[in-house]
């Protein structure tokens, strides 16, 4: 069926009429069928239906809000334009008030769960025309998406140290000059930490891992998860992970904050030194826990090759089920849904095949590199960067590699 | 690890509660915090629970870990246990303070130990797995070297001046069982302390958790095909690809990807 050919009507009558040839003693009907006017406002469903799908398989997705006369990719492109405006940027000048959002920032990075808190603060901030003040190490450029107002920078050399007490002081020292509303801390491992000290200092009550906050009751878990605890909100919090929505389609300033004294204060002793972190021996770590997988299937024969090159990329070991089934890993090393569901950085995959109960336990993995025999495996469409080679072949020749480098 | 960090441990004991059926426990990082004391074999360990008397029979299963006496600091329901464990603690004066790194039940705010280490004027770490000699020696008398949990299963070394009050990560070392007869054999000391009712818990109202919707990332912006592929596939198909390179060429793309993610130097 022609999609965009509008279908006939047949009328028999007129079709009848067409064919009738009057000229001579009594009218004839000719043969052969002769084209029938088509009807203009006939609405035809189907081609309707088919100009709208968009995905065929597995199942049919259809995009009613196309434009079905001119079914094609012209419509489609001219809505994504004019829906693409450049964001208004928000300015708030004469803030009512302030509330902090004292930021992990870990590696540099703004991560998810930083954008949460933003998110949790500009909840609070927009109930009474408040401005978002950002407390972190780094410039506040990236943060100008994410809906901060103002930036206050932390000396950059807190980024890689582990400074609980100086972060608390900073902190606590923003408290007395800003004198902001609420504060608000990630409830991460450091986060909490430093949120805890401000108020041991300030002797407040912290209201910790907010799940759902409004301008007057937050609430939190308690009793080992079974409460729902309520209170208006506090003015230090904590805010537990993937409970608030990150913002999007948003743009403020994320302006540098004015401020008359320095948020570096150096006066505090420290009673904690000489931090430094441990090499940790990647096969005793779990592997919901671990960074770095090296993972196993059916296609690896050669274990010894497996073993040296897990040592030589410092990458925890791991297995399909079919290795586990074997013997060749202990079934702890399972990755897959009846095995560990892993959140690794990076997962390399040498002779996996990728069924879906395996790619089921890697959804949550960032980068996955593959090495399979075959083209047509489901891991070398999941994977990032596929070679299509014999895993046998190419560990050998990696674990060589690394070592030359590191020789180097 | 110095001498002198380790003569006079306390540890702080908490009620727990079993998190399907509700009931009374002993809590998981208490224990471990307790095991931890244990294995440093102090000269003086004082346990001590602060709380209503009715509740003892819970903590017999910390007795049973091997030791013989434990405190409990008697106190009304509703009360506030910092100042009476403040005001016990300066008595004992103790070099190392233990404890878990949130109650199971009540408000389990993790509070406690920064409230007792401000009150104290202590140095206080989260999340400690091991409490000893690290593997680099130059520590003077008056520190206390340790090792804390960092998420991802990292660890991280550290070294404290002076009093400290540690709170335990659930990788810590796992706590012995609990055995029957020394845990009836062993004494519970009522002490009778003073507190006052903590009245923001009292303003709070309470009801029983409902489980939320999980967060969903949408993507906003784009065609309806675009969001329809963002909120049901996982990405796939937009890899590099090599077919059939030599071992050589194979392993040096990877060595390459490696590099850029970060996981090699």
């Amino acid at each position: 069926m022609t999609t965009t050919q509008i279908r006939r009507r047949v009328d028999p009558r007129a079709e009848r009429a067409a064919r009738t040839v009057l000229t001579g003693q009594r009218p004839r009907l000719l043969r052969q069928p002769v084209a029938a006017a088509a009807n203009e406002r006939r609405r035809d469903p189907r081609a309707l239906r088919a100009a709208a799908l968009v995905q065929s398989q597995p199942r049919p997705r259809y995009d009613w809000t196309r434009d079905a006369a001119s079914a094609g990719t012209a419509a489609a492109v001219g809505i994504a334009v004019a829906a693409m405006p450049a964001i208004p940027l928000r300015v708030i000048a004469e803030p009512a008030y302030l509330v902090l959002a004292i930021l992990d920032r870990p590696g540099g990075e703004v991560g998810e769960h930083d954008r949460q808190v933003i998110a949790a603060a500009r909840l609070l901030a927009d109930a009474g025309g408040g401005a978002v003040v950002t407390v972190c190490t780094g410039s506040g450029e990236a943060l100008a998406e994410a809906g901060s107002d103002r930036h206050v920078a932390l000396p950059d050399g807190w980024a890689d140290d582990y400074v609980p007490e100086r972060r608390a002081a900073a902190a606590s020292a923003l408290m007395t000059a800003l004198s902001p509303r609420h504060i608000l801390f990630p409830d991460s491992p450091d986060g909490a930490d430093v949120a805890r000290r401000v108020a041991a200092a300030a002797g407040e009550r912290l209201f910790t891992g907010v799940q759902s906050l409004g301008p007057d009751r937050a609430t939190r878990q308690s009793a080992g998860g079974s409460l729902e605890t309520g209170h208006r909100p506090t003015r230090l919090m904590t805010v537990a992970a993937d409970a608030f929505a990150p913002l999007d389609g948003v743009r403020h300033e994320a302006r540098p904050l004015d401020l008359e004294t320095s948020v570096a204060v150096n006066e505090v002793l420290p009673r904690l030194g000489g931090a430094r972190r441990l090499a940790v021996d990647p096969d005793a770590l779990s592997l919901s826990e671990t960074d770095f997988i090296l993972s196993a299937g059916n296609g690896v024969t050669d274990w010894p090759s497996f073993a040296d090159l897990g040592g030589a990329l410092g990458a925890t070991r791991a297995g399909s089920r079919v290795v586990c089934d074997a013997g060749h890993l202990p079934r702890e090393r399972q990755v897959g849904a009846s095995g560990t569901v892993v959140g690794a950085r990076c997962y390399l995959a040498f002779g996996i095949a990728g069924a879906p109960q395996h790619l089921q336990g890697i959804t949550g993995v960032r980068h996955v590199i593959a090495v399979n025999t075959d083209l047509h495996a489901e891991m070398i469409k999941r994977a990032d960067l596929s070679i299509v080679a014999d895993a046998q072949a190419v560990m050998p020749a990696l674990i060589r590699l690394i070592r030359e480098r590191r020789h180097d | 690890m110095t001498e002198a960090a380790t003569t006079n441990v306390a540890v702080l004991l908490s009620i727990g509660r079993h998190p399907v059926s509700g009931r009374t426990r002993r809590a998981a990082t208490d224990a471990q915090a307790l095991e931890m004391a244990l294995a440093l074999r102090p000269k003086r360990l004082t346990a001590i629970h602060a709380g209503p008397a009715a509740d003892a029979d819970a903590l017999r299963a910390y007795l049973g870990m091997g030791l013989e006496r434990l405190t409990i600091l008697v106190l009304p329901e509703g009360a506030d246990p910092v100042e009476p464990l403040i005001g016990h603690l300066r008595r004992l004066a103790p070099s190392l303070v233990l404890t878990g790194r949130q109650a199971e039940d009540g408000e389990g705010s993790g509070m406690l130990p920064y409230l007792i280490a401000r009150g104290l004027d202590a140095a206080i770490v989260p999340d400690v797995v091991r409490i000893g000699p690290s593997d680099a020696p130059a520590s003077t008398a008056s520190m206390t070297d340790l090792v804390q949990a960092l998420p991802r299963g990292q660890r991280r070394a550290l070294a404290v001046t002076g009093r400290l009050i540690a709170t335990v990560h659930p990788s810590a070392p796992p706590a012995r069982a609990s055995a029957f007869g020394p845990a009836r054999r062993g004494v519970i000391e009522p002490v009778a302390a003073q507190a006052t009712a903590d009245l923001f818990l009292s303003e709070c109202e309470h009801r029983p958790w409902r489980p939320k919707p999980k967060l969903m990332r949408v993507k906003r912006g784009g065609s309806a095909l675009d969001r329809l592929k963002a909120a049901t596939e996982s990405k796939s198909g937009k890899g590099q690809l090599l077919v059939n390179p030599t071992a050589e060429a194979g392993a040096l793309a990877i060595y390459d990807s490696l590099v850029e993610q970060g996981m090699l130097p």
